[in-house]
């Protein structure tokens, strides 16, 4: 019998998202295929890339602390990063905001945030400190800040949702990030609590957990194939929210990306390997169902912008 | 895919001859279908109708060996459904076209990555050697000479029948893949690879075409082939890809049921960090061997360790590897901090240590991959396994520090470990993982250090050390109460008929995983655990379930003294005694009294505990038969072959079938939600044939909020017992649960019923 096609286009499909505003605006989800399926059916957006920034000067690589030479200031380094040609956006991230580091005060973050909105005029996504109360504190005050500009908060998590949900969601219209830890049914629990609090499903993206490859990747595989499974197949629209993965602050934390050559010297430049571990986990995050990506390094998003290009 | 009955039925001879001892070909073939009876029982099947058979009940993908590697046999699209069998193996390029110095070169480093990652061997599995049309068959024949040398499988590439041969001829003696098939030459190129005994690569210029001229392969005899994604774009690869896999095994399309190869080096075209993204593109989805220009470390790590995650089985807990982890720069001074391999303990410990800063030696033991509690409930986390840890580590000799930090959880280990290993201070640690930071950043620990005296120079002091005296707390005189009373009622066992159709409770309350057992338990306490057992009575539970942990000093005096307590105060109320220690389950059925019902050993499986029904058939118990062996079934055929095994083995010792109580092992919603068809499908099958069945039946909900927990405890009894489901180890205090079972009991005609029949 010849071989006849059976694309798998659903009936659902993933909300579309969309960050910033003007001619840089975004678009994420809106697919009714599986993620990179373009043979199924057209995506209706490509998958993303964010850049990631944080606002310590500290950078894990040789290769970023000279693509940030001369950068003094958060919104130097994210100018420099926004002008990277396959950028989409922008994520900003205050690490020194940590109380229990260096403290940083939520109006020094707040001018940061301001001053990076004045230098770039891609979408902003705003990341905390990983401490649920500042962040929750940190994201309210932020969003008013940047009233209008249509940034995405990265993340409320269970402990903090209501706080972020109304601070930043209800208050300013920004859109609210959920985040779970590799939990499929916290995934879908956060994202219904969040709706409740009257933030619309449309202004929600999902960061359903991260690792670097090898290091319990297979939990983020069976939830990205979960999630876009219930999501597509069940029509579940708790679910039909674009995930957004942070790549680069898992894989830049690992031994393979950051240990000197001196220490395993067959293992080659430390630099090459930082890449290749974070081209390598995004690329598995997109083939299991993140709508967009969040890296480090230019030569990762340079090689994920031409994968995804390639494939569409 | 599976047949239906009447297909199968169409296919017998129809004449009810009864030689395959059923009654009708109807009834035969209804047992075939349902996997209960082989084919070849039916001696008249004709050998058209048996090829149809084995044809529809092939598997859907075909698997093969090349070398010692597996390829194909995949169910599944996805790793969570059902373990992905056959890992992604990695190849990578040499061509004729190459000069001879670059072919050199890319020999010689092919072995450059080779080693070690969570006990799998990681490394280029195979070469794939290249023929180009401007080159002759000599050239060929000399490069696949070389690559050879290397003693790896060879994928031999090659479209041109003559140069194939002269291929295949230098390869002698090697596991090869003749990958050369086209729609022009598949004929001749699949006679070379059947004379070589080779698989068969076929490539075609799309995916239709493909699919024709494997069809033209099989129906000319050659079933033993895999396919060749293409090399045209990226996006066409990945596209046919997924479509050949997809066909394969959701659609039921066995033209492409089979492994396929995809080339990556020709796609990045020299850009090596989108080959990188490739390998692992077509590692996730579907590439059986995915050959690249050259691996550097650079590739692989990242690589291998997503391989191996992602073809790590889901039924199986992730285990890390024991041993000593220094973190934080620590040394041989540095103090040790002990848990249990669960891969996720691991990781959180792991990461809240490092979040401390504070210079630790992690020390990794044995414990099946089971969590703090669970490894010590089960007898896996002990003092033995612990010094059994420290001996094979030689972690005294390797490290000076004599400060040993013990999770706060097996407090009650302490003693035990330190008569083991008196040479060290044990510290009992903090009872979670996020107080880690504080504990050891404050030198917490300091406080509860011992300093022991140090051995004289050139004494080897653990050895010689004399074991020191073993204190055992001699079990106290038995208790009897009078009738105890709850509220000013007085609780009596009602008695339990052990011939009764009517659902068994055993009460889960007396568990030394709750602290207060465990300190009652430790210190021969009864008022507390006459407490639980008066409780459970009171609500209702047919049998008592008596964990004592694993018990391991006092393990038979604990159990008697439990069995007495318990049976003496109560009317003999039934127990299942639950326990690692097999002497304390032997001591407690010694003092057992069997009025209501033969005493319960809790448990046996299919794995290392398979002994326990030896004991249960020498002391004439009940058993209860985990249908698992190492980790959870990954399907029911795995479930009922555990479940007959372990009926066979219960039946050759003298036991009734009935004795055997088999455990389908309920599965946490939250987590594996897609399995508890599954898992109500292995109760109909163990009812099916007459077996009783049993259960940690509230597993199912754990996790859920508390108010949530009784209404899908109470749900899953209802279908349980829908499906046949006779026991279950439950909380007998839920009181909607227990509503619940009662009502189906009566459903099901096992108890007649009355206005009143839930107070009864």
């Amino acid at each position: 019998m010849p071989f006849a096609k059976k694309p798998q286009v659903f009936s659902a499909k993933i909300n579309e998202l969309t960050l910033g505003a003007g001619d840089k605006a975004v678009t994420l989800g809106g697919q009714n295929v599986f993620n990179l399926y373009a043979f199924d059916a057209p995506m209706a957006n490509s998958p993303k890339i964010g850049i990631d920034v944080s606002d310590d000067p500290e950078q894990p690589s040789e290769g970023l602390r000279e693509f940030y030479a001369g950068c003094d200031t958060l919104a130097q380094r994210a100018q420099k990063a926004a002008a990277l040609e396959h950028v989409d956006f922008v994520c900003i991230r205050f690490d020194l905001a940590d109380p229990n580091g260096a403290n940083k005060s939520i109006e020094d973050c707040v001018a940061d945030a301001k001053a990076v909105a004045e230098a770039v005029d891609k979408p902003i996504v705003v990341a905390g400190c990983k401490n649920a109360e500042k962040d929750a504190d940190l994201f309210a005050k932020v969003s008013e800040a940047l009233q209008g500009k249509n940034i995405l908060v990265l993340s409320a998590k269970e402990e903090n949702y209501k706080g972020i949900a109304a601070g930043a969601g209800l208050a300013y219209g920004q859109k609210v990030g959920a985040e779970s830890a590799v939990d499929i049914n916290l995934a879908k629990q956060l994202n219904v609590l969040i709706t409740q609090m009257g933030v619309g499903g449309q202004n929600i993206a999902m960061n359903i957990g991260s690792a670097a490859a090898g290091y319990g990747f297979e939990y983020v595989v069976s939830t990205l194939e979960r999630v876009k499974a219930a999501a597509l197949s069940q029509n579940d629209n708790t679910l039909q929210m674009p995930i957004i993965t942070p790549v680069g602050v898992e894989t830049w934390g690992v031994k393979e990306s950051t240990a000197p050559e001196s220490e395993n010297p067959g293992w080659g430049s430390a630099e090459e390997r930082g890449i290749d571990m974070e081209v390598e986990t995004a690329a598995a995050c997109l083939a299991y169902g993140s709508d967009a990506v969040i890296l480090k390094h230019p030569a990762s998003i340079e090689t994920v912008a031409r994968l995804t290009a390639a494939l569409m | 895919m599976a047949l239906k009955g009447l297909d199968i039925f169409k296919l017998t001879p129809k004449t009810n001859c009864k030689d395959c001892g059923n009654p009708t070909c109807m009834a035969f073939a209804m047992k075939v279908a349902s996997g209960a009876l082989p084919i070849e029982k039916c001696p008249h099947m004709s050998a058209e109708a048996l090829s149809t058979l084995s044809e529809a009940t092939a598997p859907p993908m075909k698997s093969y060996k090349v070398g010692e590697h597996a390829l194909g046999g995949e169910t599944v699209l996805s790793r969570h459904e059902k373990t992905l069998v056959s890992k992604t193996l990695y190849a990578v390029q040499v061509c004729d076209c190459m000069d001879e110095a670059k072919q050199d070169e890319v020999l010689k480093n092919i072995p450059a990555v080779d080693y070690e990652r969570i006990g799998e061997r990681m490394y280029v599995e195979m070469v794939y050697v290249n023929h180009s049309p401007a080159k002759s068959a000599a050239d060929y024949a000399g490069l696949v000479g070389k690559a050879k040398a290397l003693g790896r499988p060879m994928v031999l590439s090659c479209t041109d029948v003559e140069a194939m041969k002269a291929g295949v001829e230098a390869a002698a003696g090697c596991d090869i893949i003749v990958n050369g098939a086209t729609p022009d030459n598949y004929a001749d190129m699949s006679a070379v690879a059947a004379g070589a005994k080779a698989l068969l690569g076929v490539r075609a210029d799309s995916i239709e075409q493909l699919h024709e001229v494997v069809e033209k392969l099989e129906a000319a005899g050659n079933k033993n082939l895999i396919l060749d994604v293409g090399d045209a774009s990226i996006k066409d690869a990945y596209a046919n890809a997924v479509q050949i896999r997809r066909a394969a095994l959701k659609d039921g399309d066995r033209t492409f049921g089979y492994p396929s190869i995809v080339n990556v080096d020709n796609l990045a075209k020299g850009d090596a960090h989108l080959e990188a993204a490739l390998l692992s593109l077509f590692t996730c989805k579907y590439g059986s061997i995915v050959v690249c220009s050259e691996m550097t470390y650079a590739k692989a790590l990242p690589l291998y360790g997503l391989r191996q995650n992602i073809f790590t089985d889901p039924q199986k807990p992730m285990k890390v590897e024991p041993g000593i982890y220094p973190i934080n720069g620590a040394d041989e001074n540095s103090p040790c901090c002990l848990t249990v391999d669960f891969a996720l303990t691991y990781f959180l410990v792991s990461g809240e240590l490092e979040r401390s800063k504070v210079p630790v030696n992690l020390l990794i033991t044995d414990a099946s991959g089971m969590s703090v509690l669970t490894a010590w409930a089960a007898g896996k986390f002990s003092s033995s396994s612990i010094k059994k840890f420290f001996d094979e580590f030689d972690v005294a000799n390797k490290i000076k520090s004599r400060a040993l930090i013990i999770p706060g959880k097996v407090a009650v280990m302490k003693g035990e470990i330190q008569d083991k290993l008196p040479d060290w201070s044990v510290i009992v640690g903090t009872s979670e993982a996020v107080q880690l930071v504080k504990y050891l950043r404050d030198e917490e620990w300091k406080k509860s250090y011992v300093e022991k005296a140090a051995p004289a120079a050139g004494e080897t002091a653990p050895a010689e050390a004399a074991p020191a005296p073993k204190k055992v707390i001699p079990a106290p005189p038995i208790v009897v109460t009078g009738p105890y009373k709850i509220d000013g009622k007085e609780v009596t066992y009602k008695g339990h008929d052990p011939a009764s159709r009517q659902f068994v409770t055993i009460g889960e309350r007396i568990h030394c995983i709750s602290p207060a057992i465990r300190k009652a338990m430790d210190s021969y306490d009864e008022a507390p655990i006459l407490k639980r057992a008066a409780e459970q009575i009171a609500a209702g539970a047919t049998y008592l379930d008596v964990n004592i942990g694993p018990a391991e000093s006092n393990g038979p005096e604990l159990m008697q003294w439990a069995v007495q307590l318990l049976q003496q105060n109560f009317n003999n109320v039934p127990l299942a005694l639950d326990t690692a220690n097999q002497k304390a389950i032997e001591a407690g059925i010694k003092v057992y009294n069997r009025t209501n019902g033969k005493p319960i050993v809790n448990s046996a499986d299919a794995g290392s505990r398979i002994s326990n029904i030896d004991l249960a058939a020498a002391n004439d118990a009940i058993v209860i038969a985990l249908c698992s062996a190492d980790g959870i079934a990954k399907d029911n055929e795995e479930r009922m072959m555990h479940c007959h095994n372990m009926l066979e083995r219960g039946l050759h010792l003298g036991m009734e079938s009935d004795d055997l109580w088999f455990d389908p092992l309920f599965l946490v919603i939250k987590g594996m939600q897609d399995k508890q068809m599954d898992v109500l499908s292995a109760i109909r099958a163990f009812s099916e044939e007459g077996l009783k069945s049993t259960g940690g039946l509230s597993n199912n909900s754990n996790g859920m909020p508390k108010h949530i927990r009784p209404i899908m405890d109470a749900a899953m009894v209802g279908m349980a017992m829908t499906m046949g489901l006779t026991s279950a180890i439950v909380n007998p205090c839920d009181q909607r649960l227990m509503e619940t079972i009662k009502s189906c009991d009566i459903i099901k005609n096992n108890n007649l019923y009355a206005d009143s029949y839930l107070e009864i």
